[in-house]
């Protein structure tokens, strides 16, 4: 069961199926992102875009690949959430997102609930401009609100840390300096942060804290990642490349570069010109208006707004059908049974199809989606 | 379906065999040669050239978290360069599982082991695991930093229970044997403890290292694991930390004990520099310990990253990193080190490291018990291993290179004075037949009947780095995969581990603990065979008992 539109129209899988595999054959410079999909259906999507020359991105890399520039270029102390629950008695929770980003922070942190009885001592929450509607958390201290204060506050709390002096921040000298007091006294502190908040520079700041920190005592960080599987796809990505999205095969071998491969900037340039757009963990359209043809992978029937060249309904991984996808509290891959199987395709299946349709390839790299229903399918790749 | 590889010089330890013969394959096996006269399907000229089992890595961090973070900490250090051949995509991807499979391939390996799954990355792991085409692998589970385990034995529960867990563990993260890194190391760290020896006790659980290595050892071999326990000592890398991998040799007691990259426990305080070779005493402890085998972890120069699950020693190297950046994860039990080096000819301490790895294989007596890692990637690449045996077979190879080294560093070492080289059986020994019989894989390593055809032809060239880079010949279950030194498509191999038979008690009181500490089912960690999403991708290999 596969419910499938041809400009807006409804068609037959099978038609739809062709007209996808005719319009990638058809590319020059296919761009598949979005890639919101589970890890068979990233597997799918980067050997069907080794095979075919594309460029990889992903509806979040802006957001992914500014912690992931701290990471590279100077190193990062990192936690889960469940380590921090168990063992963090100093939370520090920076910037106004972080709820919004992910609701269920709360219970991650433990912060919902009485602390676990082997749990060490009191806990202390610090929020750093957690911004004007930020609801109160039990036990909190504030420092600053709004977000734009963040990144001077942050070079102010290392100046401190370190015993020099700093400029005005919007918040007084003393708060500041009773923070870094209160930072050194921890034992096992956690910064919690999104980069949706703060640009590389500020998160690089928030690191070298910690870093500092750990002269002394034990610190550690946890970067609150975007949703859709995120860092799962960037797992697989890493590991079947070397390299996270934003990534071109155009010259037989995986290049990553952020700025050329960046999916928006290569629609508005009319550098790309057939899409590949996936989200399976909800019908969210492309950031942008017009552009190339669009062959629109999704949950569901929602429209996009333009209807895409061609858009074919895919099953929501751990719902429709079982997946592999990344679990945040453990910071591990985790296989997730279906909530509510069903027979739609899962992006794997569909990839498969839409690959075997183009011409045989004898090195086929991907196998399809771990699901139970793929056998009935019978969706494999020429392996 | 016959396959004949005819007239080769066939090296095969496990049998005493060393001489001009034939190899016979068919279904995916070595049969015993057909009377004479038989025709084979296929046959492959082998004359003048070199035949050995497939050869087996027992210790290679190849997959897994650590590995791919390392991957994202270092784009600027594996770049792709070269557009794919059109049979094996992504192989000359940088460093990716493709290019991984490709390479090991290429020089005749045929089976590796990934010695660092913490079980709660076992599925990740397994995954990469299963996009690394051509050879077979297998992880080690890692024990001894995670609170279950501790609470056990602070909690005094009794030998059984702990080698429930072990099986327990072993089965629901599909692997070979049971690894423990630093015991108790990293849970120390994370109360703030900054060096921990083995008589050391961990905090807020009562325990000491030793305990922790004991415990698991008895349990490994109570559960009937083939592999020994496989120790990553104390105070890696530290001057003078010759002593606790001696402490730990003695505390092998008559068990067996796997000690992993030695080299890196192999120095002692002499010298102007307060920092030595003590490759002598320890090869001297292991000489006569003859239930403990070791691999080396030997250092090449160059630049590599260090990926290890010793959170402790990692945080302490984070300041000596090339280039300076790292990543430190404090997860459940171990977390993870990620920390890129450069090891350079020129400078002493690098240059005393490379000695000691190669001392260690050259005053060990017992090609049986000494394996040749580079404990990849932490001391070089596992490319760099061809080189190694090169050194090792060929002393005057080591002469030159000892004399482009710090005459300061070679002094401190006993490297210069050793003229032992190995033999090609003696490589042989040590890449193929003992490292099976170490595993427990009693048809692999060797070219028996029944074997798994899993064979390396070589070139027999003087230059045996250049002969072992690249394969003139090899063979995955009968399969032809590389000609030429290049591989020629790809098959997906399987995943190799151990089911110990165990009292199922365990299960109710995993799932109970799984859903108190963490507030989840146990469920999630146990790898499915559905979740890989490739066919068969595991092999059950039998217990002792």
């Amino acid at each position: 069961m596969a419910r499938a539109w041809i400009g807006g129209k409804p068609a037959a899988l099978e038609r739809a199926l062709a007209e996808a595999a005719g319009l990638l054959a058809a590319s020059r410079c296919p761009l598949v992102t979005g890639l919101g999909t589970d890890v068979a259906g990233a597997r799918a999507a980067i050997a069907l875009a080794e095979r075919i020359g594309a460029v990889v991105d992903h509806m979040d890399a802006d957001v992914l690949l500014r912690d992931l520039t701290v990471l590279r270029e100077a190193g990062m102390m990192l936690t889960t959430p469940n380590e921090a629950r168990l063992r963090a008695d100093t939370l520090l929770l920076v910037g106004p997102s972080l709820e919004q980003d992910v609701p269920e922070l709360t219970r991650w942190l433990g912060l919902d609930a009485p602390r676990r009885h082997d749990a060490p001592g009191e806990r202390a929450v610090v929020r750093l401009c957690p911004g004007r509607a930020a609801p109160p958390m039990h036990g909190e201290t504030r420092i600053g609100r709004d977000p734009d204060q963040l990144p001077t506050l942050l070079a102010a709390l290392r100046a401190g840390l370190a015993g020099r002096p700093a400029g005005k921040t919007g918040v007084s000298a003393k708060a500041v300096a009773d923070l870094a007091t209160q930072l050194m006294a921890s034992r096992f502190g956690v910064a919690v942060w999104s980069a949706r908040d703060l640009d590389a520079l500020a998160i690089e700041m928030l690191c070298g804290i910690v870093a500092d920190l750990n002269a002394h005592t034990r610190f550690t960080g946890f970067p609150v990642a975007p949703g859709d599987n995120a860092i799962g796809v960037l797992q697989a990505s890493g590991w079947m490349t070397g390299v996270p999205m934003r990534t071109g095969f155009g010259r037989g071998y995986p290049e990553h570069d952020p700025w050329r491969f960046d999916g928006a900037r290569m629609v508005a340039g009319r550098e790309a010109d057939c899409v590949l757009w996936i989200s399976a963990y909800r019908a969210a359209p492309p950031p942008w208006r017009g552009g190339p043809p669009v062959i629109a992978l999704t949950t569901g029937d929602a429209a996009l707004g333009v209807p895409p060249a061609v858009q074919i309904e895919v099953g929501w991984p751990g719902v429709d059908h079982d997946a592999v996808e990344h679990f945040a509290p453990l910071g591990t891959l985790v296989a997730v049974e279906a909530t509510r199987r069903s027979e739609t395709m899962s992006v794997a299946d569909v990839i498969g199809r839409i690959a075997a349709l183009s011409s045989a390839c004898p090195g086929e790299v991907a196998t399809g989606s771990p699901t139970r229903t793929r056998a009935k399918n019978n969706t494999e790749t020429a392996r | 379906m016959r396959t004949r590889i005819a007239g080769g010089r066939v090296i095969d330890p496990a049998h005493g065999r060393d001489g001009i013969g034939d190899v016979w394959i068919s279904d995916g096996r070595i049969i015993a040669a057909p009377p004479p006269g038989t025709v084979a399907d296929t046959t492959y000229d082998a004359a003048g050239k070199i035949v050995m089992a497939g050869a087996i890595d027992i210790h290679s961090h190849i997959a897994g978290w650590n590995v791919n973070t390392a991957r994202l900490l270092l784009p600027e250090f594996h770049r792709a360069a070269a557009a794919r051949p059109a049979a094996t995509p992504l192989s000359t991807a940088g460093w990716s599982t493709f290019a991984t499979g490709c390479l090991y391939a290429q020089m005749g390996f045929t089976t590796v082991v990934e010695p660092a799954v913490l079980p709660h990355y076992a599925l990740h792991a397994h995954l990469e695991l299963a996009d690394i085409p051509i050879i077979d692998k297998a992880t080690l589970a890692v024990l001894g930093n995670d609170d279950f385990l501790l609470g056990l034995m602070r909690g005094r529960d009794g030998a059984a229970a702990i080698r429930d867990y072990v099986a327990w563990t072993l089965d629901a993260t599909r692997s070979l044997g049971i690894k423990v890194v630093n015991a108790g190391g990293s849970m120390a760290l994370k109360a703030n403890v900054r060096q921990f020896s083995f008589d050391d006790v961990v905090p807020q659980y009562g325990v000491t290292s030793r305990e922790i290595v004991k415990t698991l050892q008895h349990a490994a071999h109570d559960a009937g694991v083939p592999h020994p326990l496989h120790v990553h000592c104390n105070n890696l890398g530290m001057a003078g930390n010759v002593d606790s991998a001696l402490a730990t040799i003695a505390a092998a007691e008559g068990l067996p004990l796997h000690l992993a990259h030695l080299q890196f426990y192999g120095y002692g305080k002499e010298g102007p520099r307060g920092f030595s070779s003590a490759a002598a005493r320890l090869a001297e402890a292991v000489n006569g310990a003859k239930d403990v085998t070791i691999d080396v972890g030997q250092v090449m120069f160059g630049q590599t990253v260090t990926i290890s699950l010793d959170t402790l020693r990692q945080f302490n190297a984070r300041h000596q990193a090339r280039p300076r950046k790292s990543v430190i994860l404090e997860g459940e039990a171990n977390g993870a080190g990620i920390v890129p080096y450069e090891y350079r000819a020129g400078d002493f301490y690098n240059a005393v490291q490379w000695a000691v790895g190669l001392e260690l294989f050259l005053l060990i007596d017992d090609p049986w018990r000494v394996f040749f890692t580079t404990d990849h990637p932490n001391g070089a690449p596992f490319t760099a291993y061809p080189e190694i045996f090169a050194l090792l077979m060929d002393r005057d190879r080591r002469t030159q290179q000892i004399a482009t080294l710090p005459a300061d560093a070679m002094a401190v070492t006993t490297l210069p004075a050793i003229t032992r080289e190995y033999s090609l059986a003696e490589i042989a020994v040590m890449t193929r037949a003992a490292p099976a019989r170490l595993l427990g894989l009693d048809d692999r390593g060797h070219l028996g009947p029944g074997a798994v055809a899993d064979v390396a032809v070589y070139a027999d060239e003087r230059d045996r780095a250049k002969m072992f880079r690249a394969a003139a010949l090899v063979f995955k279950d009968g399969e032809l995969v590389v000609r030429d030194g290049a591989v020629t498509h790809y098959r997906w191999g399987r995943a190799l581990g151990v089911r110990p038979e165990r009292d199922h008690a365990i299960d109710q009181r995993m799932t109970r603990y799984y859903e108190d500490r963490f507030g989840l089912s146990d469920a999630f960690l146990k790898v499915t065979e559905h979740a890989i999403g490739r066919p068969q991708p595991f092999e059950l290999v039998p217990c002792a008992r």
